[in-house]
């Protein structure tokens, strides 16, 4: 057993000529709760995307509890990364749930077809799941007949039903209107308080501080600078930080 | 005056009706083996033509210009005519008693699978195009495969967009049943020809042919307009 949950390592991202992120070193424990932040275009959803290969970095490396998506200079093998994405949940900004599919349905799919699980035991861990977001009574809804809020709790359980390892959330409550965010935020901190490794995007300055056990900064395609939280935002050392909390902070 | 006199319209649907019911089994025999066979050649070429083969791309875009390119009639007479001399032809390389026949029916059925295969396969690559790229996405972070994703997540949701369009596809081939009858196919067409030829009930038999497509074609134009409304529920 290792203590790394995930592990990159001089992570690089281009898209053409573009590069996005700079070589970004990070090492995330079991059990830590990450959150990034930095201000619009500085590479945060596209780091968090490399984080499960839905990007593929153009080089560097991202190690998932001890397992590489792909080993330096090691060609790209579809199934296996595939199978490592089972092992990361991720929450959208804009949900993403199936349209066609109820919510429980939406949370036994891939149990069904990923995991191969039977369609009785997908059913009894999407009851479990829902029951745990406080959605057993909308179990049968359609996402279109759910709020914003709903459909994200939805989300969230669809992830958890697949007993990930780490889980990702890139802003998971922008697209919501402000008094839908409360619900979804209570969701994460429970799951947060259970010990789940998360990395998480936000915009939410005063959640990240309650969560986090670590803040890290992103400007630029870099990590500008890092920290406990506390430290992060009454002691910031580095200009750049300190311009971006005065203007979230206002 | 003097024609509208001779006009016979009762003995022309005694006579011409059973006729005509006798034709119907080819006709929606044609028309369900065609479509279907145009939904998988529409679903391939939708695929390939998505696919990032840049060859295969090239390849499916010069067959979709000969076939949207040429009329379905050429298509159909070259299907039963040209088709099976070609492939005897080559056949016969290898084996020289080799002979290939195509009945009308087939090269009827493939001729029509084709030429709405292509029509078809713009239908569904477009609606496969218009599903959000959030739910691909969505699909791999929970461990699908690309392929997987396509055909589990992607593709039902791109069948319930093209569904009503593919009702009005179904109407249209239909009617385009009737250009069989220049394959000697004994559809609904060749047989009031027949019939007319003989009987010099020329209005009646094609007045009562057009009724016989507005029968078959309406009620599915009403279907197509119901099942529009319900999947508009949950997209
Ligand atoms: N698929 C892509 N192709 C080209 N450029 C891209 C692509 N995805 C992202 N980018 C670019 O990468 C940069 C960083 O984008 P990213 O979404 O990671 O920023 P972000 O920090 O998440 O911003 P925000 O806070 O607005 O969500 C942007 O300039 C964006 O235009
Ligand atoms: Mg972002």
């Amino acid at each position: 057993m290792c203590e790394t949950m995930i592990e990159v390592c001089n992570l690089r991202k281009s898209f053409g000529t573009n590069e996005i992120l700079k070589g970004i070193n990070l090492t995330v424990k079991k059990g830590e709760k990450v959150v990034i932040i930095g201000p619009s275009g500085s590479g945060k959803s596209t780091f968090l995307r490399c984080l499960n290969f839905l990007e593929i970095p153009t080089s560097g490396t991202v190690k998932i509890d001890g397992h590489y998506f792909a080993k330096p200079n090691e060609k790209l093998n579809e199934k296996h990364i595939a199978a490592l994405r089972t092992e990361i949940g991720m929450v959208f900004q804009r949900f993403n749930l199936f349209p066609t599919m109820t919510a429980i349905e939406n949370v036994m799919a891939a149990q069904i077809k990923i995991r191969k699980k039977s369609k009785e035991a997908a059913r009894e861990t999407a009851e479990k799941y829902l029951k745990k977001v406080g959605l057993s009574e909308r179990m049968h809804y359609y996402p279109s007949q759910l709020s914003g809020g709903q459909q994200q709790r939805v989300a969230i359980a669809r992830a958890l039903a697949m007993e990930p390892k780490a889980m990702l959330f890139d802003e998971a409550t922008s697209a919501l209107d402000p008094e839908l965010v409360g619900e979804v935020l209570n969701v994460i901190r429970e799951l947060a308080d259970e010990g789940m490794t998360m990395v998480l995007v936000t915009h939410e300055m005063k959640f990240a501080k309650e969560v986090a056990d670590r803040i890290i900064f992103m400007d630029g395609g870099v990590i500008v600078e890092e920290g406990h939280p506390q430290e992060f935002f009454s002691n910031p050392k580095e200009e750049r930080t300190k311009a971006f909390i005065k203007k979230v902070e206002h | 005056m003097n024609l509208l006199e001779k006009l016979d319209f009762s003995t022309a649907f005694r006579e011409l009706s059973p006729i005509l019911m006798e034709g119907l089994g080819i006709v929606l025999a044609s028309t369900l083996c065609g479509f279907s066979l145009a939904l998988l050649l529409g679903t391939f070429i939708a695929l390939g033509r998505i696919s990032k083969y840049f060859l295969l791309n090239k390849v499916l875009v010069v067959l979709l210009e000969i076939v949207r390119g040429t009329p379905l009639l050429v298509q159909l007479v070259y299907m039963y005519y040209v088709v099976p001399l070609i492939i005897t032809l080559i056949g016969q390389l290898w084996d020289p008693s080799y002979r290939f026949t195509l009945s009308p029916f087939m090269a009827g059925v493939i001729g029509l699978g084709i030429n709405y295969g292509c029509y078809l396969s713009e239908v569904i690559r477009s609606a496969i195009i218009s599903v959000d790229k959030g739910q691909f996405e969505a699909a791999l972070a929970l461990g699908y495969t690309n392929r997987q994703a396509m055909w589990l997540i992607i593709i039902p949701q791109a069948v319930r967009i093209a569904l009503p369009t593919f009702g009005n596809y179904i109407i249209m081939m239909i009617k385009d049943t009737s250009l069989l009858a220049f394959i000697t196919v004994s559809e609904l067409l060749l047989r009031t020809q027949a019939y007319a030829s003989q009987t010099f009930l020329t209005i009646e038999s094609y007045t009562i042919l057009a009724l016989a497509y507005l029968v078959l074609s309406l009620p599915l134009a009403q279907i197509v307009r119901i099942m529009e409304k319900r999947l508009k529920r949950h997209v």
